[in-house]
């Protein structure tokens, strides 16, 4: 770090163009920022950036060459396609739209796609950006950076700003240019002349991160993110508006936006999939204020709906493909899929309030949405929460494992016997992973639904049968979240608690239950029979107390004593009195039953 | 729940001399056999009411540490007619014995079968060890009750190709009905067990619906299956064996010409029969074309 400081106060005495990226400069000026906050051209809604102003997305299909495709989000139609062999991002402008194709960059009519102006990159492409009347444009030549600004009319170059530290991809609205820079700073400039209007210093975060929507600007790091306002001035976390969600650890890919340090990411890439999605409101005090208090995230094939105590509030799950690009308008959650479907959301429920097709064969790549204040109302449709999530745990693609562990873990707080049915196939699922269930018979375990409990007697109907070809499917599982219905505050339906005794006791007498699954037997059988069990009990545990094989089994032994000491009648008693004073009982079972019986 | 696992409950309970365990009407079914004497029915051991043809060392060993001597006693006690021998035999029983003594108790039990022992069996018939279920279902082919008949049928269902091997023996000795429909399904697998049970199972229409699983049955097995039926004495009529030699000549395997063989060598050749003829002309028309 010491080294590119050294090195960038050396060269900076030699730029050609205006030096305004220095390392000493005027920074987290509350007056400064307080003009330049002044300065900005912004709506007072969230509004689309084009001249039109209506909500519009700029896809890129696959192809050789690429496709782009402008498609008319209020209206429902394709507005143009046109080859090009888009290398960038798309940034959207007032009347142009503008990417990196081949080496140069390039603005199109947005009416029509047709070419505009064109210019030589001049070096590596860093990242572009636009507003309503110009293009900008940050390239690498050597260890300088510089940005220039271009006019989106005629494509005129308007002014160059160099720089020997880092810049970061920019991102431009109401006539200003944020440009990130080393990491430390972000510069705030005016796009009309290059001047630096102001500059932010991040004292305990770094900058590399930028979202800019129409009438708002957030910057941050992959730990969390900055509402720009005038309390941005003092460039720490506690006295600035600033948010940080809750991120399940499944969704570990999460970012709030690209790195504007990455070149990768100047593209569009897989970390376009994997997007915190939010809408906030000004606040004079505390931290940044969501929306709804919620926010949502993109991941891949799925839409999660977050409280902001990280709770899950709605699922959203893209049939068969994956969605490439996502954007939250300030109204709805706006999404594309690689096969060209468009979806929007309601961010507080999920509901879907508009599904549109790009109607094209190509695959998606990538999308820009210039769609701030798109409010959709063709659908109302509910959520679909507890089909999406059962959707996900399905889901066979070996990549979301780990959401499938989020979605299981959401779809268990969910009340009623058909998520214990859904919970369950999921265990029946033979290429389901491991860990998955696992998770799910810790889920069914402690979810404590009476309603379940005739869906889990049901699902023990399955024995081992080799004429039927059949065999009991999570035994132990299963046998275990019905032990987790033996709490005292839960109140079992009699004729339920019947069934599934008679149920389990078929797999008492079976000759095919394993001790493992044995031992949950028995302790489900305790704990939802108040005593209707214990004949069967003492039966079992007369039949193999003196058998080599069963008899000797550590795990068996502490199941059936301990079914059978726990609130021991006079009969349990005496049956296990019986069993340790017969010289035939193995001795582990002896002890064990020494041990609970006392004394006597 | 189940309940006619009780015995040993109740003998438990004797032990303590405590109260009822079972649910009502289950106590029934520890009852000894009708006309049986009550015994047995205190502490284990204990000299029973009439013991005076079993020897109190004989019970005592068969709840012994030492599983030879158990096993011997177990057959000693099923050699004997007293009704209070059979009682020591299930009161161990239901109190719970090692598998290598519960086999032959179970198998002592059935010399001297009496409606209670089903119980007792049931209970052993899903019992881990496989030689222990094997022993249950084949005592219970001695007892009419439908019960004894429902677990061997379920026992043509165990994973344990042995266990099943065992449940169609005792279908076939307990000429089981119910046990048909299953032993088909085996037959289908190709299990040489099905075949026998099946063959001693067959009559006419029985016989008839085994030669229609031509196709569906492995040939070998088809032609074991209905080689066997022929060559039992009391099948018949004769026209019932011409359909079958008929079936037998529609199966391609050699091993079909192989149970006419059979059948022609172990049949008498007088008086003449037309099945006998069939299949002669079969087997000749069959190694002719060699």
């Amino acid at each position: 770090m010491k080294a590119i400081l050294l090195a960038f106060a050396v060269v900076a005495s030699g730029c050609a163009h205006k030096s305004v990226f220095r390392l000493s400069s005027d920074e987290n000026n509350a007056y400064a920022l307080g003009d330049t906050l002044a300065k900005r051209k912004l709506p007072e809604q969230p509004t689309p950036v084009n001249a039109s102003g209506q909500p519009r997305v700029f896809v890129l299909a696959a192809g050789a060459p690429k496709t782009i495709v402008a498609y008319d989000l209020a209206g429902g139609n394709v507005l143009w396609k046109t080859d090009a062999d888009v290398q960038s991002r798309i940034s959207v402008g007032g009347d142009f739209i503008v990417a990196v194709e081949g080496k140069q960059l390039v603005a199109r009519d947005q009416a029509r796609g047709a070419p505009r102006w064109k210019v030589e990159l001049g070096g590596t492409f860093v990242g572009a950006a636009a507003d309503k009347e110009r293009a900008y444009l940050i390239t690498k030549s050597g260890n300088s950076w510089s940005l220039a600004a271009y006019d989106g009319g005629n494509g005129g170059q308007l002014w160059k700003d160099d720089a020997s530290g880092q810049l970061g991809a920019p991102a431009a609205h109401g006539g200003v240019v944020y440009v990130p820079f080393l990491s430390q700073w972000l510069s705030i400039i005016d796009g009309r002349t290059g001047a630096q209007l102001t500059r932010l210093r991040g004292i305990d975060e770094q900058i590399s991160t930028l979202r800019v929507t129409s009438n708002v600007a957030y910057y941050g790091s992959r730990q969390g993110v900055f509402r720009l306002d005038a309390r941005s001035v003092s460039g720490k976390r506690d006295q600035a508006s600033y948010g940080k969600v809750k991120i399940p650890p499944q969704l570990e890919r999460t970012s709030y936006s690209l790195d504007a340090y990455d070149p990768i990411q100047q593209g569009y890439t897989a970390a376009d999939r994997a997007r915190v999605l939010w809408s906030s409101v000004p606040t004079d005090t505390g931290p940044m204020k969501l929306v709804g208090d919620g926010y949502a995230v993109h991941y891949f094939r799925y839409l999660f709906g977050f409280g902001l105590d990280g709770e899950l509030r709605w699922a959203y799950s893209q049939p068969r493909v994956e969605l490439v690009a996502s954007e939250h308008t300030g109204t709805v959650i706006a999404a594309v899929s690689t096969s060209g479907d468009i979806i929007a959301l309601d961010p507080q429920t999920g509901g879907i309030r508009a599904k549109k097709s790009l109607g094209i064969s190509q695959q998606v790549l990538g999308a820009t949405f210039d769609a701030d204040g798109w409010a959709p109302s063709s659908e109302q449709g509910a959520s679909e929460t507890a089909a999406a999530l059962v959707s996900i745990a399905r889901d066979h693609d070996a990549r979301f494992d780990r959401v499938k562990e989020l979605a299981v873990i959401a779809l268990a707080k969910q009340p009623g016997a058909q998520v214990t049915s859904e919970l369950l196939s999921v265990l029946a699922d033979a290429r389901a992973p491991q860990r998955l269930k696992d998770t799910v018979v810790d889920l069914l375990t402690m979810r404590h639904d009476p309603a379940s409990l005739p869906v889990l007697t049901e699902q023990l109907a399955v024995r081992t049968d080799y004429l039927a070809g059949t065999e009991p499917e999570a035994l132990g599982p299963i046998a275990k979240a019905i032990a987790g219905l033996g709490q005292p505050d839960l109140v079992l339906d009699p004729k339920h608690v019947t069934a599934a005794l008679a149920a389990l006791q078929l797999h008492l007498d079976a000759a095919t239950t394993a001790s493992p699954e044995l031992a949950w037997v028995i302790a489900a059988m305790r704990a939802i029979g108040h005593g209707a069990e214990r004949s069967a009990l003492i039966s079992h545990l007369l039949l193999y107390h003196a058998d080599d094989d069963l008899g000797g089994d550590a795990g068996w032994q502490k199941a059936i004593v301990v079914a059978l000491a726990a609130q021991a009648t006079p009969a349990d008693r005496a049956a296990l009195a019986y069993v340790a004073a017969d010289p035939r009982t193995k001795p582990g079972l002896i002890t064990l039953i020494h041990d609970v019986l006392g004394a006597d | 729940m189940t309940t006619g696992i009780c015995r040993g409950v109740a003998l438990v309970i004797a032990l303590g001399a405590l109260g009822a365990l079972c649910a009502p009407g289950a106590s029934a079914l520890a009852q000894p056999a009708k006309g049986a004497p009550t015994a047995a029915r205190t502490k284990v051991g204990a000299k029973p009411v009439k013991a005076s043809a079993v020897a109190p060392e004989l019970i005592a060993a068969l709840a012994g540490i030492d599983i030879e001597a158990a096993a011997k006693a177990a057959e000693m006690l099923g050699a004997n007619p007293a009704p209070v021998a059979h009682e020591a035999l299930l009161d161990a029983l239901a109190l719970g014995l090692p598998a290598a003594v519960a086999a032959p108790a179970m198998l002592a039990l059935g010399a001297h079968p009496a409606p209670p022992d089903v119980v007792a069996l049931r209970r052993y018939a899903g019992h881990h060890t496989p030689g222990v279920r094997i022993a249950a279902l084949s005592t219970l082919a001695m007892y009419p009750d439908p019960a004894a008949h429902a677990v061997v049928v379920a026992g043509l269902h165990d994973p344990v190709g042995m266990v099943r091997t065992a449940a169609a023996g005792a279908a076939a000795r307990g000429r089981i009905k119910a046990a048909i429909e299953p032993l088909l399904l085996l037959l289908a697998k190709g299990e040489d067990a099905s075949a026998r049970a099946l063959a001693a199972l067959a009559d006419p229409d029985l016989a008839r619906k085994i030669a229609d699983q031509l196709g569906k049955v492995p040939d070998p097995t088809l032609a074991v299956t209905l080689g066997a039926i022929l060559k039992r004495a009391d099948f018949g009529p004769d026209e019932a064996r011409v359909e079958i030699v008929r079936a037998l000549a529609k199966i391609q395997d050699a091993s079909a010409v192989t149970a006419l063989t059979d059948y022609l060598d172990s049949s008498p050749k007088l008086p003449p029969r037309p099945s006998r003829g069939e299949a002669q002309m079969v087997v000749e028309a069959r190694l002719g074309g060699k």
